[in-house]
């Protein structure tokens, strides 16, 4: 089942092109989106998540064409996103927070506070529910936003540096979690940790000036790294053989 | 975090929600919004501003429905508008200040739906403010007033300008976010109402569609307006089409960058609009009534043009002092003011049975002019000074000598010169003058000169003759004038007395 298929798919902001010509397609698992700063991964995953519309090329969401207003809905309301910048209302508690965005996701407003209790359960923030976000740590804000993008249990869920201001023992919870969610979800992670990608991801693509070079299992970028690659890690080397191959 | 089993997911029962489901979620958000409002914490402020502007004149009032209301439309929308408009201009810059706008953006619900949940939470917390104000003024005024009940239309034009607020500053936070929008909106819309008010001119003016406007511009809030003939529900009725109507358009202009919505708000815009319009056309063919309204022909029921039925509340006095329940409160100081008169001249020849108030009669002149006149059809009949002790700028010695200048002088004119159609020719003589000098108790500096264009030459020269005779005469106790007169008022009036045959 494929749950995202994404065909010579552009994005232009005024000259610059963001995104320049990218075909995936990415069904129930953990996709990885690799790259450097300024590859186009947010630009993409932002179309991904409906908030931009393409410049060109064809998007299908779960089945859906979401450029029409009743598939976009549908989409939405199986959707989950977490962007780069959290914005949030400093006055909520982490369960009001969730909350409102369950509520905004149409979900049945009888399942609501069940829904709310295990998705912060799921990101260990059960003891702060009733904490105001304006007291949290950035990482523990980091969770609420994972929190509201998994609240109603998305067919689809992107994220965007999920990982960003999570210590080491949430990376790793976090990484169980990914899994967990990616039996039954398309999930993709947008992000630079490729150790996040080697951990988690069934898939990774790579990109790089709006395109993408790399398309494949982690394994396979692995490989590629084995002779020309730098790094520490052997997925590292693999990224910046690729990086490499592509700029030449 | 724990890869927890989560709750089984529901996509096909998600997709066919209920209307009951919609409405309960609605219900939910709704209530999210209320308790993260900002006009919630905004109410004391709103309260305070009141408190120090409005409530503390309008309790200054003499404790009479028609004043108080009137007034309470005056004051009331004025006094919130800087809450109110701040709070619904941060709530509705809120999502872009917070950077959240992506996030909350990619959800199913559209962003009108989204956007009418916090508008709606702003508006309600709003409506608390306002409905406690009039309820504050009204259960006091109810436990003061001697007569009639509270007027529902004065503060109906209030609420209904509430949500015309709220819709204009989350309109403005919405289309521009950010920090200044706030300060600068919020002192827009303040100055935008407060001028709504002063550039009103006539009774056929556009600007009487401001909800501040009660009643014809230069009356205002009068003691007489709505007392003798029920309160004309016409301008309010105007006003209420004109803040909903804005309400409405506002609102659908809202939604009119919802691809999916925009045909929707664009009509629900336009027929904002075309409420709104067609209300200030109504308020430009405004009327004022005899009894100080404002008419419009096309809203009018004529059935409110009868006299409201009452019990007048009489005095015990020699010439008893009827007037208008109303107005209960003053018979005191009424026949306190005018009380020797009454003694005076109770069961003369010219003098009444009973003096009974009436309506003062309202006519526009050019520009924001009206006269206030009295048609008192017999010498039984008197207006009361358009100014109560507790209206801005009158107390009750202004109140005192304004009733002498008039009632008390009136009644003297009658008496001693036999009835109002003697009062130019043939010229009183001396005597009469003297005694009525002697009758009336002006303040020292009312003086001929101020009678003579209202009564003609009534009172004598300061320092004559007559003047001396005059005070000698106001220094008798009331019952020695009374039995004077009674033995000497017809040759009085016959010209057969001078002034050294008086007491």
């Amino acid at each position: 089942m494929i749950n995202v298929e994404i065909t010579d798919l552009t994005r232009r902001f005024g000259r610059n092109q963001a995104v320049a010509g990218v075909s995936l397609q990415a069904g129930p698992g953990v996709f990885g989106l690799l790259g450097p700063n300024g590859a186009g991964k947010t630009t993409l995953l932002r179309m991904m998540a409906t908030v931009i519309p393409p410049t060109t090329g064809h998007l299908r969401l779960l089945g859906r064409d979401p450029g029409a207003c009743g598939p976009r809905r549908e989409v939405r309301r199986r959707l989950g996103y977490l962007p780069q910048n959290l914005g949030y209302y400093p006055g909520f508690t982490v369960a009001e927070f969730v909350e409102y965005f369950a509520l905004l996701k149409e979900m049945p407003a009888a399942r609501v506070p069940a829904a709310v209790a295990t998705a912060v359960e799921r990101v260990d923030l059960g003891g702060k529910a009733r904490t105001k976000l304006r007291t949290l740590s950035g990482g523990m804000l980091r969770r609420v936003g994972i929190a509201q993008a998994i609240v109603n249990e998305p067919e689809l869920l992107l994220l965007d540096e999920p990982t960003a201001g999570l210590d080491p023992e949430q990376r790793v919870h976090f990484r169980a979690l990914l899994r967990e969610l990616g039996q039954r979800a398309t999930v993709v992670v947008s992000t630079h940790l490729v150790e996040d990608v080697g951990a988690a991801c069934s898939q990774v693509a790579l990109m790089d000036q709006g395109k993408v070079v790399f398309d494949g299992t982690p394994g396979e970028l692995t490989a590629r790294g084995t002779e020309h690659g730098t790094g520490d890690a052997p997925l590292e080397r693999g990224y910046t053989a690729v990086l490499a191959a592509a700029r030449a | 975090m724990t890869a927890a089993s989560a709750p089984a997911a529901l996509r096909p029962a998600a997709a066919r929600r209920g209307a009951g489901a919609a409405v309960l979620g609605s219900g939910r958000l709704l209530r999210l919004e209320l308790r993260h409002n900002a006009m919630l914490w905004l109410l004391p402020v709103a309260f305070a501003l009141f408190w120090y502007n409005g409530y503390r004149e309008i309790m200054a009032l003499p404790p009479m429905w028609n004043l108080r209301a009137m007034t309470l439309q005056n004051r009331l929308l004025l006094d919130l508008v800087i809450p109110v408009t701040g709070a619904a201009v941060w709530m509705g810059s809120r999502e872009g200040r917070r950077s959240i706008a992506d996030l909350v953006e990619v959800t199913a619900r559209p962003r009108w739906s989204r956007q009418l949940a916090t508008w709606a939470a702003t508006t309600a917390w709003a409506e608390v403010g306002c409905l406690a104000c009039v309820a504050v003024v009204y259960v006091v005024t109810a436990r003061q007033a001697s007569w009639g009940g509270p007027l529902w239309w004065p503060a109906a034009v209030s609420a209904a300008g509430v949500p015309a607020l709220t819709a204009i500053g989350f309109a403005a936070g919405t289309w521009f976010p950010g920090r200044f929008v706030t300060p600068l909106a919020t002192v827009v819309v303040f100055f935008g109402l407060a001028f709504g008010t002063q550039a009103a001119s006539g009774d056929h003016s556009y600007w009487q569609i401001s909800p501040l406007t009660a009643g014809a511009f230069d009356i205002g809030a009068a003691p007489g307006v709505a007392s003798f003939y029920p309160y004309l529900p016409d301008l309010s009725i105007a006003q209420v089409m004109f803040t909903s109507g804005l309400t409405v358009a506002i609102l659908g202009a809202l939604g009119l960058r919802v691809a999916r919505m925009r045909w929707l708000a664009a009509l629900i815009t336009a027929v904002g609009l075309a409420a709104a319009g067609t209300a200030v056309a109504l308020a430009g063919t405004g009327r004022l009534d005899p009894h100080g309204m404002i008419t419009i022909p096309a809203l009018h029921d004529a059935a409110s043009n009868q006299p409201v039925r009452y019990t007048p509340a009489c005095s015990r006095t020699p010439i008893p002092v009827c007037m208008h329940p109303a107005y209960a409160g003053f018979l005191p100081a009424v026949t306190a003011a005018i009380g020797p008169e009454l003694t005076e001249f109770a069961g003369l020849p010219g003098a009444p049975d009973r003096l009974g108030q009436i309506a003062e009669v309202y006519h526009q002149e050019p520009g924001n002019g009206i006269a206030v006149t009295a048609h008192a059809a017999s010498a039984s009949e008197f207006v009361l000074p358009g100014q109560l002790p507790g209206q801005p700028g009158t107390n009750s010695a202004d109140f005192a000598a304004n009733l002498e200048e008039t009632l008390g002088l009136r009644l003297a004119r009658d008496v001693i010169l036999g009835g109002s159609g003697r009062a130019a020719t043939p010229l009183p003589s001396q005597a009469e003058l003297a005694v009525i000098a002697g009758s009336v108790r002006f303040p020292p500096s009312v003086e001929a000169r101020d009678m003579a264009p209202l009564y003609g030459q009534l009172l004598p020269q300061p320092g004559s003759p007559a003047d001396l005779a005059g005070r000698r005469f106001a220094a008798l106790p009331p019952t020695a004038k009374h039995a004077w007169l009674a033995q000497h008022l017809a040759t009085l009036r016959a010209g057969h007395v001078s002034l050294e045959q008086l007491p």
